[in-house]
C-alpha cells in the first residue's frame, strides 16, 4: 500500500508575505470581528429587515412585463444555442460557445450578477419560462380545467437541488472530458428533461423554489444583494439580510455544504497532495479492473464526495458544540437555522477560486458569441477580439485573501444576528454559542487560504 | 506497495495550522460541558452539609 504524501501543500513562491502571516492576519481579523460583534451588535438588525420599493423610472422599467418577457426569451434562446452549438459546432472547447457559456458565464458569472443585481437568474431561467408558457397554453387549451400539481413533499425539501448541484459538479470536476461541447449539450438536455418532469409533477413555482438546482443556488447568492423583488415590485433591502428569509427545509445544509465542498475539491485537485492521493486511489480502482479513465473519474468522485462530507461534518461539529448549551432545540433545527450564514463563505470560495476564470476566460465569450459553432462566422464583428490579462498575480492574491476573510466575517455577522433572534430570551447563550461558529469559520478560512495560496508542490 | 513520504514535511506543517483551532474547540467543549453539568446538578448537591 502507498501512503501518498510525497508532495504536500507548500507555499507559493510569489506570495507578497509568508503563508503563515496571511493565515495569522486572517484569523486575527475574524477574532477581532467576533469581539466587535459581541460588544457592539446587541439586537437583531436583519430580522425583520426594512424593504422599500425602488421608485422612479428605473424601478418601473425593471419590474415591467416587457422586460420580464425579454429576459425570459433571451434565456430560452441561450438554452437552445448551448444545445445546438454543443451538438452541431466544432468539438473543441476553445472554439465552441457551449462550454465557456455554461462553465464560466452561467456557473460563475451568474453568481456575480446575483450579488450585484439580485435574483437575475429567475428572470432568465429558461426552464421556468418554458414551464410557465406550457402551463399557460395548456390552461387555454383546456379552458382552465388543468388538474392542480401534486403538493411538494415536505420531506423532499432541498434534496433535489442538492443532488442537482453535486451532479453538475460531477460533470465539471469528476468527468475526464468536462469541456467536451457535446457532453455539455447532452447534460443540458438531460437536466432540462428532469426539470420539466419535476415542474409537471409539483408545479413550476414549487419546483423552481426548492427542487431546481440552479434556481436554488443562484437564489441563495442573490440574498446577499441589496435588490429584492416582492410581488413583482423591485425594491431595496440591507445587504446580507435576504438570507434571513430563507424557508428552512431538509437538505438545506447539504446544499450549502455542496456549494463550499465542491469548490474546495476544485482547489484541492490542483495541489500536489491530490495528485498523490488521487493517483493512489486511481491505482486502487485500476487494480479492481477499471480502465485508467474510469479509475481517474472514480478517484475524483471519491474526493468530491469526501470534501462535501467534510464541510458538512465540520458544520455539524459546530452545531453539536452549540447543542451543549442548548438543551431545548434539536440539533437538526439549529443546523437549518444557521445554515444560511454559510452562504457568504460559499461566495468567498467561488469568488476566490474562479475570479481569474471569470475575469480572463469570461472575455472569450465576446468572440465565441460571434462564432458560436467555431465555423469562422463573425456575427457581431467580435470574432477577432483577444483576451486581456489585466490583473497581475499580486493583485489577484490580495483579492483572494480579501474575499475569503470578508466572506467569513459576513458569515460571523449573520450567525451572530441569527443567534440574537434564536436566543432572544436567553441572552447569556448568544456569545458562547457563537464561539463554536467562530471556531468553524476559522477552520474554513485556514482551509480556503491553504488551498488558494499553496503551490502544486 | 510503497509508502511515499518524501515530502511529508509540507503536509505535516499544513496540519499544524489547524492544531490551535482544534485545541480551542476541545477547551470550549470541556468548559461548556462542565458548566452544563453544574447547571444540571440537583440543588440539594450544592447545599453545604448540615
Amino acid at each position: 500500500m502507498t501512503l501518498p504524501i510525497a508532495h504536500g501543500i507548500a507555499q507559493r513562491a510569489d506570495l507578497p508575505i509568508t503563508l503563515g502571516l496571511f493565515l495569522f492576519g486572517s484569523v486575527v481579523v475574524l477574532v477581532v470581528s467576533f469581539v466587535a460583534l459581541a460588544v457592539l451588535w446587541r439586537r437583531p438588525l436583519f430580522e425583520p429587515y426594512p424593504w422599500r420599493p425602488l421608485s422612479g423610472f428605473l424601478g418601473r422599467v425593471l419590474s415591467s412585463r416587457p422586460v420580464e418577457i425579454l429576459c425570459g426569451a433571451t434565456g430560452v434562446a441561450l438554452l437552445v444555442l448551448v444545445i445546438y452549438a454543443g451538438l452541431k459546432g466544432q468539438q473543441t472547447a476553445a472554439a465552441n460557445f457551449a462550454p465557456t457559456f455554461v462553465y464560466v458565464i452561467v456557473w460563475v458569472g451568474m453568481v456575480a450578477a446575483s450579488i450585484l443585481f439580485g435574483d437575475v437568474f429567475r428572470a432568465f431561467n429558461p426552464w421556468r419560462v418554458i414551464g410557465r408558457a406550457v402551463a399557460l397554453v395548456a390552461r387555454l387549451a383546456t379552458r382552465g380545467e388543468l388538474p392542480p400539481p401534486l403538493a411538494y413533499p415536505r420531506r423532499l425539501g432541498y434534496w433535489p437541488a442538492a443532488t442537482g448541484l453535486v451532479a453538475f459538479t460531477v460533470l465539471e470536476l469528476v468527468n475526464s472530458t468536462p469541456d467536451d461541447p457535446s457532453t455539455v449539450a447532452i447534460a443540458t438536455l438531460v437536466y432540462s428533461v428532469l426539470t420539466f418532469i419535476g415542474m409537471a409533477l409539483y408545479g413550476v413555482d414549487a419546483w423552481t423554489t426548492r427542487g431546481e438546482a440552479f434556481s436554488v443556488y443562484f437564489n441563495l447568492f442573490s440574498r446577499l444583494s441589496i435588490f429584492e423583488t416582492r410581488e413583482g415590485v423591485l425594491g431595496l433591502r440591507p445587504p446580507l439580510a435576504g438570507l434571513t428569509r430563507i424557508q428552512p427545509g431538509s437538505g438545506l445544509v447539504l446544499v450549502v455544504a455542496a456549494m463550499i465542498g465542491t469548490v474546495s475539491f476544485d482547489g484541492l485537485s490542483e495541489t500536489g497532495l491530490w495528485v498523490d492521493i488521487g493517483g493512489a486511489l486511481g491505482d486502487l480502482f485500476g487494480s479492481l479492473g477499471l480502465s485508467s479513465e474510469t479509475a481517474f473519474e472514480a478517484s475524483n468522485a471519491v474526493g468530491l464526495v469526501a470534501m462535501v462530507a467534510l464541510v458538512f461534518a465540520l458544520y455539524r461539529l459546530g452545531i453539536a458544540g452549540m447543542k451543549i448549551l442548548d438543551e431545548r432545540r434539536p440539533a437538526g433545527q439549529l443546523a437549518d437555522w444557521f445554515a444560511p450564514s454559510l452562504v457568504p463563505i460559499a461566495l468567498a470560495y467561488v469568488g476566490a477560486h474562479y475570479l481569474t476564470l471569470l475575469a480572463f476566460q469570461g472575455q472569450a465569450i465576446t468572440y465565441l458569441a460571434s462564432d458560436p459553432l467555431g465555423e469562422g462566422a463573425d456575427l457581431f464583428g467580435t470574432a477577432e477580439v483577444g483576451i486581456s490579462y489585466f490583473m497581475g498575480a499580486r493583485l489577484i492574491q490580495w483579492l483572494w485573501v480579501a474575499l475569503v476573510v470578508g466572506g467569513h466575517v459576513a458569515a460571523l455577522a449573520l450567525a451572530h444576528d441569527r443567534a440574537l433572534v434564536v436566543y432572544r430570551d436567553e441572552q447569556d447563550k448568544v456569545v458562547p454559542s457563537q464561539l463554536w461558529m467562530l471556531a468553524v469559520m476559522i477552520l474554513f478560512t485556514i482551509s480556503a487560504l491553504l488551498l488558494l495560496l499553496s503551490s502544486n508542490a | 506497495m510503497t509508502f511515499v513520504i518524501a515530502h511529508a514535511g509540507h503536509w505535516l506543517v499544513t496540519i499544524a495550522y489547524f492544531i490551535p483551532v482544534i485545541g480551542f474547540m476541545a477547551w470550549l467543549a470541556v468548559t461548556q460541558l462542565k458548566a452544563r453539568r453544574q447547571r444540571e446538578r440537583p440543588d440539594s448537591d450544592r447545599r453545604p452539609p448540615a
